[in-house]
């Protein structure tokens, strides 16, 4: 009760601080509006649902990212089974109905944390769950004039990383192990992912500074291993000795391409790749990686539903955050082979337990719109 | 071409003349195709660059050749990502298992898949035939099933396969091709002994040249059928096991496209899709058609994505080609 009762004197105070406002300027009706509009304080719930809408888990990426729901739901004493899974199979029209059936089961009384698959579906997914007085955290996906801040406290918070910066460190890396000279072919994700168009523009930044190495080719790898190693197949091909190193947008992509070199006898190709996946950085220490970029897709997952849920059972309450609390990167670490054993055995062979209360620790800024 | 113009002169040859147009046209597309590349870049024509196309389509054409006895009878199976995923998987499993060697018994692994890769398919099979459901329909959701297994059996990890014995599949090489293409050559020439030297392939034929003769002559046709699916999950599992040798990783991912592969390289390859019509050398020419693209149009240099609007087009010339429209009254 004592929050709501502090709920309802916060209340009283804006719409009579508007009130004085607008009235000063002859538009009282205005904060009759502002008052009853969505920016308006609601009661907070109590036990909610959690649940977390995604695409699937045979991804090792999405496998990740639930892994961290399932540990945070772990920490509040629940089974892990207590979170619940919207698959969306890569579907924005599935994934907008299950949530809505999720709303109407839940009668509203729901944390969701969701990647909306992709960008345009994030804002019927806010107002559904804004609509019906749930709290909704978001990963990845949404358009830029979409903003958390615009919906009160229920639409919690949205994190995203950007690729570009450590892609380019990546690509640099790459660039001085190739002694600066040479050629480099690029081995890309889905054309039109923003993560694959970043990071390819990573490299293209990086190469600006090493006029003597040649961008050979770029081609979409569609982020699997088999197509990549289909396309390394063929650039060799293509580019024979000419290759001297290879970008890859991640590293599914990375294992492709290290077994079309391996194929052909190929064994000391400087490689880069990104996501920083166990198997990876065990490549890394192995120096058959020279580096790959991890961006924390437990904690991702995990943080974004502790956000949904302590704001929806009042721990915190969003709309007192600063911006940049509500539009945040994620974390990016670098793995190179000196560190990448001591990184796995601190990140990836025994998960750590992190205080899904620390909201922002390991959190990268604010979300910068070009 | 000459076969065409005899054909028009004399009329009563028209038939033969079609017939064997739409036999070797597949045969020509891939002789045009390889030429129309090597006229752009001549390294396409290299030795090693053939070894990297057979090598990327080795698993595939396992695959096709699999699924090429369920089109002959008419059917469809489309579980060969699921199937695939959950046999590459059971090899993992059962080979990390027993050794991880297949210098010990892990190599009882191999013969594991397969039976897991039959297996799968005899339940498909059953359900096709035993509940009713049409095969396109029943093969499908089997897929599905056999995807989320794979899921629950590695909880999304992918398992490495290390074993240097069990990676010379890939690593060592005969005459500049390296032993998975020797495999895969092994098991199209066993996959043309069922098709042409059993019964069992013979039947296939009948069963998709015309069903109710098939039945009228007292052919058992639910058991042909079962036993297709069941032959198209062991070609399933051997494809499989190519896709873990050339990789060295086993995941559910392990299965993803060979949907999309195999049935247009079949279909590319003169394998009519209602039945009768084809065989495991069609087959082995519209996978090569497939992968020659996949190659070529980076060979070249062309963007990745005019090659699915490439591979699209031929999907229909194909038919277009292999299909006697005259003699069609409805298309459903």
């Amino acid at each position: 009760m004592s929050t709501f009762i502090k709920d309802f004197i916060e209340k009283e105070k804006i719409s009579r601080r508007n009130f004085l406002f607008a009235s000063a300027c002859g538009l009282g009706s205005v904060a009759a509006i502002g008052a009853l509009g969505p920016g308006m304080a609601r009661a907070a719930l109590t036990d909610p649902t959690i649940a977390w809408s995604y695409r699937n888990r045979t991804n090792p990426y999405w496998n990740e990212i639930v892994s961290g729901g399932e540990a945070f739901v772990q920490s509040l004493g629940m089974t892990k089974d207590a979170l619940t899974h919207l698959i969306n199979e890569g579907s924005s029209e599935k994934s907008l109905a299950d949530v809505k059936a999720v709303l109407a089961k839940t009668g509203g009384n729901l944390a969701l944390a969701i990647d909306t698959n992709d960008a345009p579906n994030a804002r019927p997914v806010v107002e559904a769950v804004a609509a019906a007085g749930a709290y909704v955290s978001t990963l990845w996906n949404k358009t830029d004039d979409l903003h958390p801040w615009d919906f009160g406290d229920n639409y919690v918070s949205h994190m995203s990383w950007s690729d570009e910066g450590p892609a380019e460190q990546t690509a640099r890396i790459l660039l001085e192990a190739m002694g600066g000279k040479g050629g480099v072919v690029h081995l890309g994700g889905i054309a039109s992912n923003n993560p694959a168009i970043e990071r390819l523009n990573g490299l293209k930044n990086a190469l600006k500074d090493y006029p003597d190495v040649e961008l050979l080719a770029a081609e979409p790898a569609d982020w699997d291993t088999q197509k990549a190693n289909q396309v390394m197949s063929a650039f060799l091909t293509r580019y024979g000795d000419e290759i001297t190193g290879v970008h890859c947008a991640n590293d599914t992509i990375a294992y492709g391409v290290l077994e079309a070199l391996r194929a052909e006898g190929i064994e000391d190709m400087p490689i880069v790749s990104y996501d920083g996946n166990p198997q990876a950085v065990q490549l890394v220490a192995e120096r058959k990686i020279l580096a790959t970029v991890f961006t924390n897709p437990h904690w991702g997952g995990g943080i974004t539903a502790a956000l949904a849920y302590h704001a929806a059972i009042g721990s915190f309450k969003p709309s007192e955050e600063p911006n940049e609390h509500r539009e945040f990167y994620g974390p990016t670490i670098m793995v190179r082979p000196d560190d990448a054993l001591e990184f796995k055995a601190s990140y990836l062979d025994s998960v750590p337990t992190y205080d899904w209360t620390d909201f922002w620790g390991p959190s990268n800024g604010p979300i910068v719109y070009k | 071409m000459a076969t065409i113009q005899t054909a028009d002169k004399a009329g009563t040859w028209v038939g033969i003349g079609r017939e064997t147009l739409v036999k070797w046209a597949p045969l020509l597309v891939l002789i045009v195709l390889c030429g129309f590349f090597a006229a752009i870049e001549p390294r396409f024509l290299s030795t090693r660059n053939f070894a990297r196309i057979l090598i990327a389509a080795s698993p595939a054409l396992m695959v096709a050749t699999g699924v090429t006895f369920v089109i002959i009878m008419g059917s469809i199976d489309l579980s060969m990502e699921g199937t695939v995923s959950v046999c590459a998987v059971s090899f993992a499993f059962c080979f990390l298992w027993l050794g991880g060697t297949l210098a010990s018994w892990a190599w009882l692994a191999l013969p594991f898949a397969m039976l897991v890769g039959a297996a799968l398919g005899f339940v498909n099979g059953l359900i096709h035939v035993k509940l009713k459901i049409p095969s396109f329909m029943a093969s499908l959701a089997m897929g599905f099933v056999g995807t989320g297994l794979a899921m629950v059996m590695t909880g999304g990890d992918r398992i490495r396969i290390e074993d240097e014995l069990f990676r010379s599949l890939l690593t060592e090489r005969v005459l500049g091709f390296p032993l998975m293409v020797y495999v895969a050559g092994v098991f199209l020439l066993i996959a043309w002994f069922i098709q042409t030297r059993t019964t069992l392939g013979r039947n296939f034929y009948a069963v998709g040249g015309g069903e109710d003769l098939a039945i009228a002559s007292g052919l058992n046709v639910s058991r042909v059928r079962v036993l297709g699916y069941t032959v198209a999950g062991v070609f399933f599992a051997v494809g499989a096991l190519l896709a873990v040798g050339r990789i060295g990783i086993a995941e559910t991912a392990t299965g993803n496209d060979f949907m999309f592969l195999s049935v247009t390289a079949v279909v590319v390859g003169g394998t009519a899709l209602w039945g009768g019509i084809g065989g495991v050398w069609n087959t082995l020419v519209g996978v090569l058609i497939v992968f020659v693209i996949g190659n070529g149009m980076v060979v070249i240099g062309l963007p990745g994505y005019v090659q699915d609007g490439v591979l699209g087009i031929l999907v229909i010339l194909a038919v277009i080609l292999s299909t006697d429209r005259k003699s069609i009254s409805f298309v459903k």
